[in-house]
């Protein structure tokens, strides 16, 4: 076996050398003239075509172990790099000089790093919200917001900015989430608008992932589907591989056959186009395999057996097609 | 100079901004990218810990170091490149360590915690699970025997699907060097994998 790639193939190889450069040849490495004479040789020899179909399983068989990180996983690895970056910044800062200003700020939100001024920043926050509290709501425009909001019932907040008013006074803009448990039925039209919603937070993949397989359940709801079809753009491929299943029983439905069309043609993830080719064959009519199909569907994977680069989605789209007698390419 | 597609317009813009100290627009970058930097760890790594360190390293040394980007390669290169050199010196030091990181013994035996952690695996066709049972073992075990660079190459090109040339660059080497590095790691596998192939 040769140790190093030689990049020189000549006109008489053996089947050795070429079988070596199968997994280049297959990769689309090989230069125009390695290329050409793998080509000259698989056309002379049985053999080695047969060898190469072989290497092509293999290397479809290696997807099998690849791993996709576990959006629980992703969502704690961005909640610590949050963290960890408003460390970074807030070291950063000590070191700055800083106006009285920022200081101030720094104390109120404790991110000065002095030990002494966080007990100060909480007692300068309480008697601060001790004379807004004391303000009439009607007088204290955009501090009666506040007021209401922030100070008397349990929330969530967070000071998103504190500027001082030309009168003297102190302005503090809360960014605040106020918790509440609700619990229903995925069968109550008014509690799915819930998870409908949640499965569009563009800030949480993990919340998306999680609430579409729930959906999963309740794909026989228009309003489900329809979300189902819309997560199979979702940027995270958990949340498109999710989706994928809950549309798995509706396979036959024109809406759903378009998505998975658009998911085969266009999706990046080679593990959802090739679903999305279990979902479009499934249901097969063994005795008029034609009519199961539409042109559309037809021609999106003769599309893709001339453009697709992973092996294994190319070998299932050939398959679907010979087994309705279709042509594998185009013309 | 090749015009700049939108996408690129937008990202050098979030760049920009996160330059001047946009917290937002760095944490925005970094959801462009973090996907695919963790399934790169997680693939090389299998450990979903040491991929977790590498992710925060990672973005924590592109934090650092943001400034002294001047956009003489793409944003993605600069990233991969800290990121594949974390992944090398985490290799190395297991390959010294001889460390197994994703098996541990359990009461029922050896586990494989990389199964455990596996989300969106291959299922649904018996003729894939046919094949893989063996095969996917066996496949584990080359990958383990592959020295640090032929692992990481061979990982770029099958499951990043990036071209050699790229992998040079991110590699700081050539597309002759990445591609004699591909070519020694699937000879290895074709000797090791010879009944299947």
């Amino acid at each position: 076996m040769t140790g190093l790639y030689q990049g020189d193939l000549h006109p008489n190889d053996s089947c050795a050398a070429v079988k070596d450069f199968f997994p280049l040849y297959l990769y689309n490495e090989l230069s125009f003239d390695e290329e050409e004479r793998v080509e000259s040789h698989l056309d002379a020899c049985v053999e080695c075509s047969q060898a190469l179909e072989r290497q092509r399983e293999v290397q479809m068989a290696l997807d099998n172990i690849a791993v996709e990180p576990a959006p629980s996983l992703l969502r704690s690895c961005r909640e610590e790099l949050h963290y960890r970056l408003v460390e970074e910044e807030a070291g950063s800062h000590s070191g700055a000089k800083r106006g009285w200003w920022e200081q101030f700020t720094d104390m109120l939100t404790g991110r000065s790093g002095s030990g002494w001024m966080k007990p100060a920043g909480a007692l300068t926050l309480v008697a601060l919200g001790f004379g807004l509290a004391r303000l009439p709501l009607g007088t204290a425009g955009s501090g009666g917001g506040l007021f209401q909001a922030g100070m008397m019932e349990p929330s969530a907040s967070r000071v998103r900015y504190v500027e001082p008013s030309s009168d003297g006074r102190v302005q503090v803009v809360l960014d605040e989430t106020r918790q509440r448990i609700v619990s229903g039925a995925l069968n109550d039209q008014k509690f799915r608008v819930l998870l409908l919603s949640a499965a569009k937070d563009p800030s949480d993949p993990g919340l998306r992932a999680e609430t579409v397989e729930l959906l999963n359940n309740s794909a026989q709801f228009s309003d489900v589907r329809d979300a189902l079809v819309s997560a199979l753009k979702d940027q995270n491929a958990g949340v498109r591989l999710k989706a994928m299943g809950g549309l798995r029983s509706f396979a036959e439905q024109p809406e759903v056959r378009l998505a998975m069309t658009q998911v085969l043609l266009t999706d990046t993830n080679p593990e959802m186009r090739s679903r999305a080719i279990d979902l479009l064959t499934k249901g097969l009519a063994v005795e008029n395999p034609a009519q199961s199909y539409d042109r559309q569907v037809i021609g999106a994977m003769q599309e893709i057996m001339q453009r697709e680069s992973n092996a294994y989605v190319r070998q299932r789209c050939k398959t679907a097609l010979e087994s309705v007698k279709a042509s594998t390419e185009t013309y | 100079m090749a015009q700049k597609t939108g996408g690129q317009l937008e990202e050098t813009a979030l760049i920009r901004a996160a330059q001047g100290g946009d917290r937002a627009a760095f944490e925005q970058l970094v959801r462009a990218y973090d996907q695919s930097v963790l399934r790169l760890a997680m693939n090389l790594l299998r450990s979903p810990e040491d991929a977790q360190d590498v992710y925060q390293e990672a973005f924590l040394r592109v934090f650092r170091n943001l400034d002294k980007f001047r956009f003489d390669c793409s944003f993605h290169t600069w990233l991969y490149r800290i990121v594949t050199n974390l992944c090398l010196d985490h290799m190395r030091k297991r390959k010294v360590r001889k460390e197994e990181p994703t098996i541990v013994t359990t009461t029922e035996g050896p586990l494989d915690r990389m199964d455990a952690v596996i989300e969106e695996r291959v299922d649904g066709d018996p003729q894939r699970f046919l094949f893989s049972g063996e095969l996917r073992k066996r496949v584990k075990e080359v990958l383990a025997e592959l020295t640090p660079r032929e692992r990481m190459v061979f990982e770029l090109r099958h499951y990043q699907g990036l071209r050699l040339r790229r992998i040079g660059e991110i590699l700081g080497t050539t597309e002759e060097a990445a591609k004699n590095c591909l070519f020694r790691a699937t000879q290895k596998m074709r000797a090791a994998l010879g009944d299947f192939v």
